[in-house]
């Protein structure tokens, strides 16, 4: 760019110079310059070569690898022989026509629950006996718990016969109630070690359970772990039949956690809650996880059932705005889902939730100060991920 | 009636951020007159902020209150474009992290609820249409269209005729609070290109909208009437009722006839002065068009769906039309941005100029032309460039100041002197 002009003679700056013409002078600048200005308008006029457009890095291939679903290879043929009953399950008398005892009418529902993989059942059976006032309430309340600890005997015989697939080291089989069968009879806390081992993997659950050490709370906390064990064994049975993932299975059982822990918190950690905030039931097509609708139903079934022999006081916020919350639920839930997938795509560490929670609290207080969301919605999302 | 009320536009907004967190942000550019917040969800790979060389988009609906199924396809728009960003949709993907996009489903929250409030089937044609003051806010921009007639005529300035903020906006009292916010946003953000939606008809509607003769139907070109007609289609041509050339009018003793191709020139339609459109291409660098998305202003809830299937493509294809034409940096010598460099393009009357970080975008349609940057104080540089229908061609300028320009030559002369002295022995 700045090549030396070639001097045409010898021309000088006015100022440096004292003999100088100032007719020349002024020439021969003029000279220079238009010199000056030839090499640069010939560096102007060029054209460019086509650059291709810049591209950002952007993610590789994030699709959902297909969810690998197992055949139902290790169909359980031992499930036939436990179940056999010839006459009707559902009705009352024996074959014989004798009446069934209360023991018998437990080991029908188990059976049939097992079979059925339904917990429907249950409640089928129950409405029947209730409406034909054949039991009470309270009574109907001990049947619940008595079926579960009857099916967790069937789930527990039949694994032991057949290779039950486990969901990770996080969630070993569990080995039957012996711990839940009398309460009374060990010390408060041999009892609560035995009987808990295979919830200690349910954080939030746990606490609650501890939370319940009153003597009246005895009959509430055990119920709530046979429900529990219970619901954990219906998801390894999926599992194992492979109507579920084994990694579906345990974001399922997380998720529980979390809404348990959810509910605690709305209830200020007492009584479990009152169905106002529950697990998205419809079938989006996102996720075709059918676990989720199960587990909503039971739990709704659950709660229904609980509805009627226990008062409880109505979370005020749930109840003005069930459907924000639950929309809010459901879109955070997909962002967790979404970046969990993405950070093991890319093979990243697991994202930090504590990072995330706080990088939302702020962002909420922001949106609330702006007047772009109302104090009530922050609240809940705040809640919403402080019980994440 | 279809469509949310105001809290559950909100909410659906802020279901969207709530779900797509690292990938858009809302935000809000004032108030309405009633005090409703005017909301915009922007969605980009680094939300908040402008990153240097990415085109800014907007989508703006509603600003007609009873035109309301610009706001709905909106807020559809947000929802559709998560949804497919975590699911892994490459194209999605790739427009998000190229682009800044801003939607704002709603200018006129106020006529909405008025519109809204209606009972019955049948909606009047125009109760919502207006602000709360009763403003038209699509006859309520200053009127550039005069100014660039005039220029036209008797030479001036061909691009950014907004003068004096503070008196044409700031302190200007017929300016209703929806079209300062709005106005303020164009200034400040360094959008590209952008649509408004509209309900009443069924085409896409583009610059210029005022007519110059100033009567009520005149095709009236802009400079940039080639790629305007260009963009028009590429909204068009993905929405099966616009581009039917079979089409019915909306209504019996409609006239149509300055449609083709599902798209029209603003003036050969009808004239409107103070429209929004014509305000952003000649206040600004944005290039917007006016959508016009059903015969049905209002129409009901169920109805929606519909709406969506015929709109989605030609919504999501439009964003992509930012990438195109030419787009580059204009620096100095040492590298430095150069902000509010002009860019011009041989034989198109119209002018723009980059933005703080020197970054541009000049959408073109296919061809060759001569690109030439500009700035006060700096030598001009001119390029030639071969430009495909897309993507963009990239085209950076280096500028010259002046100051150096002289510094260089006395440099020269003084090695010069220097030569010489020692030759001569001075």
């Amino acid at each position: 760019k700045s090549a030396r002009p070639n001097p045409p003679g010898p021309t000088l700056f006015s100022c440096k110079v004292k003999e100088a013409e100032p007719e020349q002078e002024n020439d021969d600048f003029t000279l220079l310059k238009s010199l000056a200005e030839g090499q640069r308008s010939k560096e102007t006029n060029e054209t460019p070569v086509r650059e291709s457009l810049e591209k950002e890095p952007y993610f590789p291939d994030e699709s959902d690898s297909t969810k690998n679903r197992r055949l139902v290879e290790d169909y359980d043929s031992t499930k036939m022989e436990n179940g056999k009953y010839q006459d009707d399950p559902e009705s009352f008398r024996q074959v014989d026509g004798t009446p069934l005892t209360a023991e018998d009418i437990v080991q029908k529902i188990a059976t049939k629950i097992y079979e059925e993989d339904d917990r429907g059942v249950f409640d089928r059976i129950v409405s029947k006996l209730l409406r034909l006032g054949l039991i009470t309430d309270s009574q109907a309340d001990s049947l619940e718990y008595e079926v579960a600890e009857a099916l967790q005997d069937l789930i527990t015989k039949n694994a032991k016969n057949n290779e039950i697939e486990d969901l990770g080291e996080d969630y070993p089989v569990t080995r039957g109630d012996q711990d839940d069968q009398n309460p009374d009879a060990k010390g408060e806390e041999e009892e609560r070690k035995d009987g808990l081992q295979d919830l200690q993997y349910f954080p939030n659950f746990y606490r609650l359970l501890k939370s319940l050490d009153s003597e009246q709370d005895a009959q509430e906390r055990e119920t709530l772990i046979t429900i529990m064990k219970t619901l954990i064994d219906f998801v390894k049975m999926m599992v194992k039949y492979g109507t579920i993932t084994p990694e579906e299975g345990v974001s399922y059982l997380e998720n529980l956690d979390a809404m348990i822990a959810l509910q605690t918190k709305n209830k200020l950690g007492k009584t479990l809650g009152i169905p106002g905030i529950i697990p998205p039931t419809g079938k989006t097509p996102e996720d075709d996880d059918n676990t989720k609708a199960e587990a909503a139903k039971m739990q709704k079934e659950y709660e229904n059932l609980k509805d009627s022999t226990k008062e409880e006081a109505p979370s005020t916020e749930t109840r003005d705005h069930p459907g924000k919350s639950e929309i809010y639920l459901e879109a955070i839930r997909k962002n967790i889902e979404w970046l969990k997938k993405h950070n093991k795509d890319e093979g990243k560490d697991d994202y930090d939730l504590s990072k995330l929670r706080d990088f939302m609290d702020q962002q909420v207080d922001s949106y609330i100060d702006k007047g772009i969301i109302e104090k009530g919605e922050g609240e809940t999302i705040k809640r919403i991920y402080g019980s994440l | 009636r279809g469509g949310r009320s105001g809290t559950e536009l909100r909410k659906a907004l802020v279901s969207v951020w709530l779900q797509c967190p690292s990938i858009t942000r809302i935000y809000t550019v004032g108030e309405s007159f009633e005090g409703r917040e005017l909301l915009v969800l922007e969605m980009s790979d680094n939300p908040g902020t402008h990153e240097a060389g990415e085109p800014e988009f907007k989508y703006i609906g509603n600003m007609h209150g009873n035109e309301a199924v610009g706001r709905e396809l909106i807020v559809y728009l947000a929802q559709y474009l998560c949804n497919q960003y975590q699911q892994g949709n490459e194209s999605i993907i790739d427009l998000i992290h190229t682009t800044r996009i801003h939607l704002m489903p709603s200018m006129n929250p106020d006529g909405f609820e008025k519109a809204a409030s209606q009972s019955g089937e049948l909606k009047d044609w125009f109760v919502g249409r207006s602000n709360a003051q009763g403003v038209d806010l699509n006859r309520n921009f200053p009127d550039l269209d005069r100014i660039v007639y005039g220029n036209e005529k008797e030479g001036g300035a061909n691009n950014h005729l907004l003068n004096n903020m503070k008196k044409a906006v700031d302190e200007n009292t017929k300016l209703a609070p929806e079209t300062k916010a709005v106005i303020r946003w164009i200034m400040e953000i360094p959008f590209v290109l952008s649509a408004n939606l509209h309900g009443g008809d069924v085409v896409a509607n583009y610059p210029y909208d005022e007519t110059r003769s100033g009567s009520t139907h005149e095709y009236s070109a802009s400079p940039d009437d080639v790629i305007f007609k260009s963009l028009a289609k590429s909204y068009s041509q993905f929405n099966p009722v616009m581009s039917d050339p079979q089409r019915a009018p909306c209504r019996k003793n409609d006239d149509d006839t300055s449609f083709t191709d599902g798209i029209t020139n603003g003036g050969a339609w009808y004239s409107v002065p103070g429209g929004m459109q014509d305000f952003n291409y000649l206040s600004s660098n944005c290039f917007e068009i006016t959508l016009e998305l059903s015969c049905d202003k209002f129409p009901a809830e169920d109805t929606l769906k519909t709406y969506w299937e015929e709109n989605r493509n030609s919504l999501v294809n439009y964003i992509e039309q930012v990438h195109r034409g030419v787009k580059g940096f204009v620096r100095d010598l040492q590298g430095g941005a150069i902000f509010n460099a002009s860019i011009s393009v041989e034989g198109i009357d119209h002018d723009i100029t980059t933005a703080k970080d020197g970054d541009y975008w000049r959408l073109l349609a296919a061809g060759n032309y001569k690109v030439s940057a500009y700035a006060p104080g700096y030598l001009t540089v001119i390029k030639k460039v071969a430009v495909p229908y897309s993507p963009a061609i990239r085209v950076d300028f280096e500028l010259e100041s002046l100051v150096e320009r002289k510094e260089e030559e006395k440099e020269e002369l003084m090695d010069w002197w220097k030569m010489m002295s020692e030759t001569l022995n001075f």
